[in-house]
């Protein structure tokens, strides 16, 4: 679309506010959930349709190995609505790909959703996209394996965790203690920035990476320890680009002890493990020898509207999301967006939807998880973010494989940290 | 002794043969061993699925995982989307390596073998060197996202221009001649006088190239950003794998891999002698 | 030859070569041209900063981006590599048992190698996975019955590579093979009769007239096979992500994820003109061998 036209369409709709419905808009909405998941939205989608005649909606889905490469390569060309990480935002951000909410939809975003959430969604003050799912990670243990190994309690310290894993154990039988994941970048930095921030740390402050601390020291050699002792065999933590793999495989078929992981996966453990999942439970993440208390890592998603989009594609674009993600939309006070992350275990985070959810976030399962979220720091989100992350994705990976120690690890990672984040803000 | 297997023959032929026709049997069983798995896989339930150690033949075969391939995914349009970009990539590829094969066969012109030389080095080139200018040329020509952006830039290459000439180069010059004289014009010449006598290069150019097509992934997964409804089947095969979350869904994707395979591998069964065919005069005279 | 007179031939060229500029020329020069500059993928040419060598610069430099690239790029040649090194011989190997007609079972296994070379990469990728799970898998249930215990196979960094290059293997060989056998068909049955009067053993058939009547196939087969082993991505973006530790780590895979995921177009273009000048000079050196040899 040239100048001209873009020009002529914003005159149009700010002169004919009421009828720029009248026109037809058709909106595409870029996610990474799975089929059953995108019916459930394209279910929404009809309805919201059905209200707003002239507004069509179609959803594509990508695995989410691809979502990021997919809204990139569409630039501003790309799908009217994209569901994000919000790691990628910055950057979205930077280039132009994301165009900011309108006052309304910024001040329907900080009045119902936490602070922290929201701060998320923004970017230099502003506000890019309507929050959704948040997830927090938690230890996750077997408890017919503590059991059968004499554990009372789920480990409260790092000198517990050590000591559980090493009772839980056997590796003649092919059973390993506590379980690390490798080949996926979210899953493998997450739980170790978990592991380090109740370790009284950070990977990031203030845009400047703190990995050179003793704390992030204390962290890696948590690591080279599981791996020395044998509590936790590399090879078992596979993952592939849909998380699957020998590192699920081997927690739901009980060869793994403990995990540290993200409340998402309650689907995936109830799909593999069926009647056993009871023995699933869920506990604060232990607390390093520096920390004080457990903390945890959250981070969150977001819908985002793109900047290339027409003006009215944009004010439908919008309107859409603020009722999906709206009290108006779904059950019982709930958004309709609640009720599809809730199909999948997912947690929501608009205040309203938390309260309406509040007797099935209490779940055995869940609820370890909803505890920790007050604890939770944001996974630091800087430009390079992503870069950053599969950098250190890749240092874990060596010291998990042994092939460098936990020295050379912290040296490595923050000199990838620093360069990468200096590039980045260049 | 009138055969080429001048490697086994030895002072005992009947323990030679014996060993040969092992070694055959062995080499057979372990390259059909994964579509034999693929298949055997598709029918079983998800619990045996997930049995350590694996069950090797499914208790009662069943059918549901290829119910559920449709639930998920559409496969009718997804295969109806590869048909389309195979055959109209296939049809441009004929035309396009017709014409010139037959201009560098049989006309003499300035820098001919220069041109000749810059196509032939194209067919060297993995995609990915020119994936991401490519990627925003087409996004310039507004083709993205589309099965027109996945067809296009694929209408020509240097294979089908040089298998085409080696062939073509071959056809008498009087039969042109003749032609030329009866008033043909030189378009009609190429499809109606040329074309028919290298009819086995153009079956094998186009099986090669419908084949290819059905099974390329880098480009249309690029290209379509997520525009499922233009799916060809192999993109709709990665879709399956994150159904569920991925969860236990073994049975489910080697059902929907097994369609996929389905119809090249039935075209191949067919036609294989002009597969090998075209193999061999590519490789003989290239 | 002769000259033609019928007319221009730039009617009969047109269509394929400005389809071939367009959508593979322009692009290698853009892509040359993009690897001196700074641009994100998402902007439009115009928007490219000229910055001179410094994309090359990083790439040999000690930052992860260079660190990451090299890695790539050596993954890469150890794949192709060892794929090229298992397939020419076994290549031979299989041609000559489909070729022989002594025993029968020769074109059955043909239509069995070749048949795998029609399955799309990307089940053979999904195949495969299934196959190397380390429990549930069928490969290290056979290795245990004759008492090999549990390989990890995709799931550490010292096997991952070899497990893709067997299944490239496995996937590619039919084709290859019937290179071989086409070459097979080419060598005259009358040179075997002269050597067997002169008393020659099967061994010295083999390596006196077999194998150098093949020495042209073979080598257009190490081109075919380079070329689309430096191509491998299915298997890596479905299944092992470019793990573990970046061991399955390879140049399209990565490309990729550099100058489309992270939108870094410059320092995208400067890895994949790096990998069409090392395709390059291996393809000139692969020629200059086989010259060399057929001079002396």
């Amino acid at each position: 679309m040239n100048a001209i036209s873009r020009v002529w369409i914003a005159a149009a709709a700010t002169m004919m506010p009421l009828t720029a419905y009248a026109q037809d808009v058709q909106l595409t909405y870029l996610t990474h959930w799975a089929p059953d998941t995108v019916a459930l939205l394209e279910e929404a989608a009809s309805a919201y349709s059905a209200e707003h005649p002239g507004v069509t909606i179609s959803v594509r889905a990508v695995p989410f190995g691809d979502l990021l490469t997919t809204i990139r390569s569409g630039g501003t060309d790309g799908t009217t609505i994209a569901s994000i990480y919000d790691l990628w935002l910055p950057a979205l951000v930077k280039d132009g790909l994301v165009a900011p909410a309108p006052e309304n939809v910024a001040k329907e975003v900080s009045d119902n959703w936490p602070a922290g959430i929201a701060a998320a969604a923004s970017v230099d003050g502003a506000i890019y996209g309507i929050p959704n799912e948040v997830n927090v990670y938690a230890l996750n243990y077997n408890k017919a394996l503590f059991e059968e190994a004499g554990i009372a309690a789920p480990p409260k310290t790092w000198d517990e965790l050590k000591d559980a894993a090493a009772k839980l154990t056997d590796l003649s039988a092919g059973q390993q203690g506590f379980g690390m994941i490798n080949s996926w970048a979210a899953g493998v930095v997450h739980p170790f920035a978990s592991l380090l921030v109740s370790n009284g740390g950070q990977l990031i402050a203030d845009g400047k990476p703190l990995l050179d601390s003793k704390e992030a020291l204390e962290t890696f050699q948590l690591y080279e320890t599981m791996i020395k002792e044998g509590y936790s065999v590399a090879a078992m933590g596979t993952a592939d680009a849909n998380t699957t793999g020998p590192y699920l495989d081997n927690f739901v078929s009980g060869k793994t002890g403990m995990i540290i992981m993200a409340n998402w996966w309650e689907s995936a453990l109830k799909g593999g493990m069926g009647d056993d999942f009871d023995n699933i439970g869920t506990a604060p993440i232990p607390v390093g020898p520096s920390g004080d208390a457990p903390r945890s890592i959250s981070y969150s998603w977001q819908t985002v509207v793109n900047a290339g989009a027409t003006p009215a594609e944009q004010e439908a674009a919008w309107d859409f999301l603020v009722w999906l993600n709206g009290p108006e939309s779904g059950k019982n006070g709930a958004s309709a967006m609640a009720d599809i992350l809730q199909s999948m275990g997912i947690l929501p985070s608009r205040n309203s939807d938390i309260e309406a959810y509040s007797d099935a976030l209490n779940r055995p399962f869940l609820e370890g998880y909803v505890s920790t979220l007050a604890d939770a720091q944001a996974f630091p989100i800087v430009l390079g973010g992503q870069e950053f992350s599969e950098a250190l994705q890749q240092v874990i990976e060596q010291l998990q494989y042994g092939q460098i120690t936990a020295e050379e690890a912290q040296a490595n990672a923050q000199a990838d940290a620093v360069s990468i984040l200096e590039r980045a803000a260049q | 002794m009138r055969d080429g297997s001048t490697l086994f023959r030895g002072p005992n032929p009947r323990a030679a043969d014996g060993l040969i026709l092992l070694l055959i049997i062995a080499i057979a069983v372990i390259a059909a061993f994964p579509l034999v798995w693929m298949v055997l896989s598709s029918l079983k339930t998800p619990a045996e699925s997930m049995q350590t150690p694996p069950v090797w033949f499914p208790a009662t075969p069943n059918l549901s995982a290829y119910r559920e391939v449709a639930e998920v995914i559409d496969a009718q349009r997804s295969f109806w989307n590869s048909f389309l970009i195979a055959t109209t990539t296939t049809a441009g590829i004929l035309v396009t390596s017709l014409m010139a094969g037959y201009a560098f066969a049989k006309y003499q012109f300035r820098g001919r073998d220069t041109l000749f030389a810059v196509m032939i080095a194209t067919m060297f080139l993995p995609p990915i060197v020119t994936l991401i200018p490519l990627y925003r040329l087409v996004t310039y020509m507004g083709f993205n996202a589309s099965l027109i952006g996945v067809i296009v830039p694929n209408l020509a290459n240097a294979f089908g221009i040089f298998l085409m000439r080696q062939f073509i180069a071959g056809v008498p010059d009087e039969l042109i001649d003749a032609a030329r004289v009866d008033g043909a014009s030189e378009l009609r010449i190429v499809f109606s006088v040329v074309a028919p006598a290298v009819v086995p290069a153009i079956a094998a150019l186009a099986l090669f190239a419908f084949v290819y097509h059905w099974n390329t992934y880098l480009w249309p997964l690029t290209v379509l950003q997520g525009n499922s409804a233009d799916y060809p089947i192999v993109l709709s095969l990665g879709r399956l794998l994150s159904y569920n979350r991925g969860a236990m869904n073994t049975g489910l994707v080697m059902a929907g891999a097994t369609l996929a395979v389905l119809p090249p591998l039935v075209l191949f069964v067919f036609l294989q002698r002009f597969f090998v065919d075209s193999i061999v005069s590519s490789g003989v005279k290239g | 030859m002769r000259r033609s007179h019928f007319g221009s031939p730039w009617l009969m060229l047109t269509p394929a070569i400005s389809l071939i500029s367009v959508f593979i020329l322009v692009p290698i020069v853009l892509t040359v041209w993009l690897s001196f500059h700074d641009w994100s993928t998402q902007t439009g040419f115009g928007a490219a900063r000229f910055v001179g060598l410094r994309n090359y610069e990083d790439l040999f430099g000690p930052i992860s981006v260079g660190r990451d690239f090299r890695r790539a790029f050596l993954n890469t040649a150890v794949y192709t590599v060892l794929s090229v090194v298992i397939i020419l011989p076994l290549s031979v190997l299989f041609g000559l048992l489909v070729h022989q007609t002594r025993v029968a079972g020769g074109q059955v296994l043909r239509t069995i190698l070749f048949s795998t070379y029609m399955v799309p990469m990307i089940a053979v990728a999904l195949v495969w996975s299934k196959l190397y799970s380390p429990t549930e898998g069928p490969i290290n249930q056979i290795l245990s019955w004759i008492g090999i215990g549990p390989q990890p196979w995709l799931s550490s960094p010292d096997t991952a590579l070899f497990s893709l290059v067997i299944l490239n293997v496995w996937q590619q060989i039919g084709y290859f093979t019937v290179l071989v056998i086409a070459g097979l068909t080419q060598i005259p049955l009358s040179l075997y009769e002269a050597a067997r009067i002169d008393g020659a053993n099967r061994m010295q058939e083999f390596f006196g007239i077999t194998l150098p009547l093949l020495r042209r196939t073979l080598l257009f087969s190490s081109v075919i096979a380079v070329i689309n082993a430096v191509q491998v991505f299915e298997p890596v973006v479905l299944i092992t992500q470019g793990g573990p530790a970046n061991s399955t780590n390879v140049l399209t895979f990565h490309i990729r994820r550099v100058g489309i995921e992270r939108a870094q177009g410059g320092l995208g273009s400067a890895m994949a003109v790096m990998l069409m000048l090392s395709l390059i000079v291996i393809i000139v050196l692969i020629f200059a061998m086989a010259r060399q040899k057929e001079e002396r």
